[in-house]
C-alpha cells in the first residue's frame, strides 16, 4: 500500500457537514474597528511601533512620482525605483527617476500597488500576477506602497481573494524585523527596513 | 543519571544559558500578556480555535483529500510520507531531479522533526538556513532550543563571537542591529542563488490548496520566490477548512507567539508561478507527512494535534525557564515537547521527560488551542507506570507511601513528624537544604510548610 492510501485509510470517516465548518466562524472574536472611520483606523495601526510605517496622501495617480521623489529625497536616497509593469501607473510621468523593473540584490526602493488595506492590523494585501512581481517587495530597503483609500476594509476576513488563486497572496504588516537575538527587536532583518504607504484619495 | 537528568543538570549549572533564556522568554511573556489584555475576548477566541482544530482532526481525511485536489488543480505536486525517512527521501529525490546544489530553507519545525538537514547533508546538497536564529545555530552546529526562537540559548556576546568567526564581512560595532546587518549581508546573495527553496507550513488551506507561511523577517519569501523549485514539508494536522478559519488561527498564533496582532509577513502560496508571472518557482511540491500523527489521533493524543507551534507553553513554563530547550533532548522542547517527544521517539527513552513537570497548569492556561498539556503528561506517566518503565527505587518508594497512606493513624504520625522537621529546617520561610533531597534543593528552595497538616486544619475549622 502506498503512503497516501495508508494514511487516508486510517483517517476516513463521514464528510463534515459544510454548515458545521461555517458555524465555527459565526461572530468571530476580533479587535474592534470603527467602520465609519476606516482610514483613520488604518493609519493608527500603521503608526504602531509593531508596524512603524510612514504615510503620505495624494489626490490623483499623476501625483505619485512627486510623492515618491519627496519620500526618497527625505530619506537621502537617489530617485531610483523598481517599478511593477502595471498599466494603472501609465498616467505617471517619471521624468527625473531612474527606473527598472527587475529588482537588484541590493535594491533601494520598490513600488507596489496594494489590493486592500486592512484597518484591524494595518496590513497591506497583495497578489502576484504578470503585472505584480513579488521579489522586489522583499529585496528593497524602502518598500513604497500605493493604496486607494476606497480599498481599505475593516477586518482580516476581508483580505482573502475570492475565486481562482494566484501563485502568491500575501499580507504585509510592517517591515522585516527580527527578535532572534535575545528577544531584542531589530528592523530590516532580511527584507525592507522602511515601509511607506501613499494613500490615493481621489 | 538518565539522559534527561544529565542534560538538565548541565543546563542548571550553566548560568549563561539561564540569562539567555530568561531574556527572550521573559520578553515574550510580557508581550503576550499585553496582547491578550488588548483583545476583546481571548478566552472565547481560544475556545473557538480549539473547536476549529477539533473539527479538522475529526474530519482529517476529508480535508486532506480536499486540500490535495485543490493544490493539484493549482499546479502543485502532492506527495505523501508515512514516516520521517520517507519524507526526507521524497525531498532529496526532488532536489536531485532539479540538479540542486544548494537549497535555501525557511525555518520549519517539521523539517527538524524529520531530520531533513541530515538527509540533505548525506545527499551532498548544500543548505542555507535563512531564518536568523536558524542561521546562528547552523553556524554553531547546534540544534534549535525553542520552536519560535531556535537560538534562544545564545547570548548576544556568543552570537557576536560566532559571526565574527564565520561571516565574510562581519560587524564591527557590537550591537544587535549590527549583528543582524552582518547576517543580512551574508545571507542575501546565498538566498538569491539557491536552486530549491524549502519551507514548512503554518497552515494548509483545504478549500484553495494554499500553503501559508508566517515570518517576521521575510526570509520565507526571499527563500521561496527566487529558486526554480519550491518544496513544502507539512504535518497532516496543519489543515484548516478555509481562509476565514485561517484568519482566526493567525490572530491566535501571532498574539500567543510574539504578542503581535499579526506577523509581518503572512503569505499563501497556491501552486507554482503562473504563465507570464515575472517571478516564482516553476515547480511546487507539497510533502504531507504523517510521522506518527495518525497514531496520536488513535491513541488518546488527538488533543495534541491541535498544536499550532506558538511556543507560549514553553515561555510560561517554570521548568523550561530553568533548563532551556536542549535539555529536553527531542525536536520539540517545553511542555508540548514533553508530550510530543514520547509519541515521536518512544516512551522508554523519554520516561523521565514526562516527569519533568510541576503540573502547575500554566501551559494549559496560555495555550491558544486549549491543549490539556498536564493531563496528557499524566497520561504518559500512567502509561510509563503500567508498562513498568519506572525505576525500582521509584516503584518501591511509591509502594511504601501507598502502604502508609492506607493506614491513617500511621500516615498522620508520619506527616506530623515530617512537618515538624521541615519547619525546623525552614526557619526563614524557605527550606534551602533538605536531607536526602539535596538534588531537589540545589537549584530551588522549598517554602516552609504550615504549622499543621491540611487535615488537621480542616478538622479544627469544622469543630463548632
Ligand atoms: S501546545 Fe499550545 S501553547 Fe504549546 S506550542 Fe502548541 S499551541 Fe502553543
Amino acid at each position: 500500500m502506498n503512503a497516501r492510501d495508508a494514511i487516508l485509510g486510517r483517517l476516513r470517516g463521514a464528510a463534515p457537514d459544510a454548515a458545521q465548518a461555517a458555524a465555527l466562524l459565526v461572530a468571530p472574536e476580533r479587535p474592534a474597528v470603527d467602520e465609519s472611520a476606516l482610514e483613520a483606523e488604518f493609519l493608527a495601526r500603521l503608526a504602531l511601533p509593531s508596524v512603524s510605517a510612514s504615510h503620505d496622501a495624494i489626490d490623483t495617480i499623476a501625483d505619485l512620482p512627486a510623492a515618491i521623489a519627496r519620500y526618497l529625497d527625505a530619506q537621502g536616497e537617489a530617485p531610483t525605483l523598481c517599478l511593477p509593469p502595471d498599466p494603472r501607473l501609465d498616467p505617471c510621468d517619471w521624468r527625473g527617476f531612474t527606473l527598472h523593473d527587475v529588482a537588484a540584490p541590493a535594491e533601494v526602493a520598490a513600488l507596489a500597488i496594494a489590493r486592500r488595506g486592512i484597518a484591524e492590523t494595518g496590513s497591506l494585501i497583495f497578489e502576484t500576477s504578470p503585472a505584480a512581481p513579488m521579489l522586489p517587495n522583499f529585496l528593497a530597503l524602502h518598500h513604497i506602497v500605493l493604496l486607494a483609500t476606497r480599498d481599505i476594509a475593516p477586518y482580516l476576513e476581508d483580505a482573502p481573494l475570492p475565486g481562482t488563486q494566484p501563485r502568491a497572496h500575501y499580507w504585509i504588516t510592517g517591515v522585516s524585523g527580527t527578535t532572534d537575538i535575545e528577544g531584542t527587536y531589530v528592523r530590516g532583518a532580511h527584507g525592507p527596513r522602511f515601509l511607506h504607504v501613499i494613500l490615493l484619495r481621489g | 543519571m538518565s539522559g534527561f537528568d544529565t542534560r538538565a543538570a548541565a543546563a542548571l549549572a550553566d548560568s549563561t544559558l539561564k540569562t539567555a533564556v530568561e531574556r527572550t522568554a521573559g520578553t515574550a511573556e510580557a508581550k503576550r500578556t499585553l496582547a491578550v489584555a488588548a483583545f476583546p475576548d481571548f478566552e472565547a477566541a481560544r475556545t473557538r480555535a480549539a473547536a476549529i482544530k477539533d473539527h479538522v482532526i475529526a474530519h482529517l481525511g476529508h480535508y486532506l483529500e480536499q486540500f490535495e485536489a485543490n493544490a493539484i488543480a493549482a499546479g502543485a505536486q502532492v506527495h505523501w510520507a508515512a514516516t520521517a525517512d520517507e519524507a526526507c527521501r521524497i525531498v532529496v529525490d526532488i532536489c536531485r531531479k532539479a540538479n540542486a546544489k544548494n537549497v535555501a530553507r525557511s525555518k520549519s519545525m517539521l523539517g527538524e522533526e524529520i531530520g531533513l538537514q541530515h538527509a540533505l547533508a548525506e545527499a551532498g546538497i548544500g543548505r542555507i538556513e535563512t531564518d536568523l536564529a536558524e542561521h546562528i545555530i547552523q553556524l554553531a552546529d547546534e540544534r534549535p532550543s525553542h520552536i519560535i526562537w531556535p537560538a534562544m540559548h545564545k547570548t548576544r556576546e556568543q552570537v557576536s563571537a560566532l559571526f565574527k568567526a564565520k561571516h565574510r564581512t562581519p560587524h564591527e560595532e557590537d550591537s544587535i542591529a549590527a549583528m543582524a546587518e552582518s547576517a543580512r549581508r551574508e545571507l542575501r546573495e546565498q538566498m538569491l542563488g539557491a536552486d530549491v527553496g524549502i519551507s514548512g507550513a503554518n497552515f494548509l488551506i483545504a478549500d484553495t490548496g494554499a500553503v501559508c507561511t508566517v515570518t517576521n523577517e521575510g526570509n520565507a519569501e526571499l527563500s521561496l520566490v527566487p529558486p526554480r523549485v519550491h518544496i513544502v514539508t507539512a504535518g497532516i494536522e496543519k489543515i484548516v477548512p478555509s481562509m476565514p478559519h485561517a484568519v482566526h488561527m493567525l490572530r491566535m498564533l501571532a498574539r500567543s507567539a510574539t504578542g503581535a496582532a499579526l506577523t509581518q509577513y503572512t503569505t499563501f502560496y497556491t501552486g507554482p508561478k503562473r504563465a507570464h508571472d515575472r517571478d516564482g518557482p516553476e515547480e511546487m511540491h507539497i510533502v504531507l507527512v504523517d510521522n506518527g500523527r495518525t497514531n496520536m489521533r488513535e491513541e488518546g493524543l488527538a488533543d495534541m494535534l491541535r498544536c499550532i507551534r506558538c511556543g507560549a507553553c514553553m515561555n510560561h513554563c517554570v521548568v523550561f525557564r530553568q533548563i532551556g530547550g536542549h535539555a529536553y533532548g527531542g525536536t520539540y522542547p517545553g511542555p508540548m515537547g514533553a508530550v510530543l517527544t514520547p509519541a515521536l521517539d518512544g516512551l522508554a527513552p523519554n520516561r523521565d521527560l514526562v516527569q519533568a513537570c510541576t503540573l502547575n497548569g500554566k501551559c494549559q492556561e496560555v495555550c491558544p488551542v486549549r491543549i490539556p498539556l498536564p493531563t496528557l503528561l499524566k497520561g504518559w506517566r500512567e502509561k510509563s507506570w503500567r508498562e513498568g518503565l519506572e525505576p525500582t527505587s521509584m516503584r518501591m518508594g511509591l509502594g511504601l507511601w501507598a502502604w502508609v497512606a492506607r493506614r491513617p493513624a500511621l500516615y498522620r504520625l508520619a506527616t506530623g513528624l515530617a512537618l515538624r522537621a521541615m519547619r525546623l529546617l525552614g526557619r526563614r520561610g524557605w527550606i534551602e537544604t533538605l536531607p536526602l533531597a539535596g538534588g531537589w534543593t540545589r537549584h530551588r528552595a522549598m517554602p516552609r510548610p504550615a504549622a499543621s497538616s491540611f487535615m488537621a486544619q480542616y478538622r479544627k475549622e469544622r469543630r463548632p
